[in-house]
């Protein structure tokens, strides 16, 4: 009982967390099963692809209704995205699991030092470099103003049909430009999800965002639409291999899911620079502890 | 709103709400079953058995209902694709319904995967 009941206060923390930080959740799952609970760092990854898809589900529901997420490039990119979480997925049993651990503390202190970054910054976007899933669900306006990057959704698209393919995955306000390497980002953006249990989102909207020209927020929001995909396709097959633990996923995902339901309508409430700041010391903590793991030492 | 009234975008939005709910809804009532019966999260637990999980789940066994909504939290992305496929068909946007049934054709590969490695 005592175990079952610490899983879902530790989901519930990691959900807030990554809400508040637009994170997900993904990257503390790993390290909270295994560092805290003792789980293998396969197990630990099958369950956080569960959670992340979870959380991600949620939010994107919001982020469509909104008219935030562009549709027609998530569904182009997340081909790819799938494409690598199936070769991730297999790629992820035939590795030694103190590989996985070493590869998740690099990623850890990446995404710490990028959060650092971010958080000295006088005005920095909220989850800008580093999102994972989403924003705040109530962070994601729908029709906002030209100067947030994002396109009101009256304005009228041109028909489908007599304009190139790649207009058609535009919108008022922004065009997308290099397909291709996106398409190749979006790749090894799966195979991360699938060896790491994360949603990608770390490689995805700055491809996006930086690469592509696609407005922050409509990156972050998109973002969060494939990484459903990614993460699920990947899930199945660690699912199939026997790689997830449901007895411990149950109340791990409960747990995030509500944790990321709290996070999500507090955002407002929390002073998100201190929040940060908290983050990155747990973060270079759980990325020592894993490092440890991954040299055999714990 | 009614389905038949909402654009493609919101009618995906509502699969993914449904699926999302209904998957914590199973979770959660296996994790009750749970922690109830006693037993811990790091028990191993009954592999994955579709047969096996049905009788689980009439019996509340807390296996059946933890394999059923893990099982949901993965399908819900794929319900969410093939929804856009019948979306596209139907608009006659053909890129966008191959590209989608090309989604749909990557996630059984990975069930492929997934099986053969079994």
């Amino acid at each position: 009982m005592e175990v079952g009941l610490l899983m879902l206060g530790g989901g519930i923390v990691a959900g807030v967390f990554g809400s508040l930080l637009g994170l997900g959740g993904g990257i503390l799952i790993v390290p909270l099963l295994t560092i805290g609970f003792g789980l293998p760092v396969r197990e630990a990854v099958g369950i956080s692809l569960i959670c992340v898809i979870m959380t991600s589900g949620a939010s994107a529901a919001v982020f469509l209704e909104r008219d935030v997420a562009n549709l027609r490039l998530g569904m182009l990119l997340e081909l790819f995205t799938a494409i690598g979480a199936v070769v991730g997925g297999a790629v992820a049993f035939l590795i030694d699991q103190r590989y996985l651990a070493g590869m998740l503390a690099i990623l850890m202190v990446y995404v710490a030092v990028t959060m650092l970054r971010s958080a000295t910054r006088p005005a920095a976007a909220p989850a800008e470099a580093v999102a994972d899933t989403a924003e705040p669900l109530d962070a994601a306006g729908a029709a906002s103003s030209p100067a947030s990057g994002v396109p009101s959704s009256a304005t009228p698209a041109a028909p489908p049909g007599r304009v190139p393919f790649i207009d058609r995955l535009s919108r008022p306000g922004y065009r997308v430009r290099r397909l291709k390497l996106g398409a190749v980002g979006s790749v090894g953006a799966g195979i991360l999800s699938a060896l790491l249990g994360i949603g990608g989102g770390v490689v995805k909207v700055p491809l996006m965002h930086l690469l592509m020209g696609v407005p922050l927020r409509v990156s972050t929001a998109t973002s969060n639409l494939m990484i459903g995909i990614t993460a699920s396709t990947s899930a199945i097959v660690y699912l199939l291999r026997g790689g997830i633990a449901p007895y411990a996923a149950g109340p791990t995902a409960v747990g995030v899911f509500i944790g990321a339901t709290i996070g999500s309508r507090s955002a407002h409430r929390v002073d998100l620079r201190v929040l940060r700041l908290l983050f990155v010391v747990v973060l270079l903590y759980t990325a020592y502890e894993m490092s440890r793991q991954a040299l055999g030492q714990a | 709103m009614s389905w038949v009234g909402r654009s493609l975008e919101g009618r995906i939005a509502r699969v993914l709400t449904i699926g999302t709910l209904v998957a914590v809804g199973l979770l959660l009532v296996g994790s009750v079953l749970l922690l109830g019966s006693g037993r811990s999260p790091l028990d191993s637990a009954p592999a994955l058995d579709l047969g096996r999980m049905w009788a689980d789940l009439a019996t509340f066994h807390p296996a059946g209902a933890l394999w059923l909504g893990l099982i949901v939290v993965i399908a819900t992305p794929a319900a969410r694709v093939a929804a856009a496929l019948a979306g596209y068909a139907v608009q006659g946007e053909r890129e966008m319904a191959v590209i989608s049934g090309l989604v749909l054709a990557v996630i059984a590969a990975g069930v492929v995967a997934g099986t053969l490695g079994s």
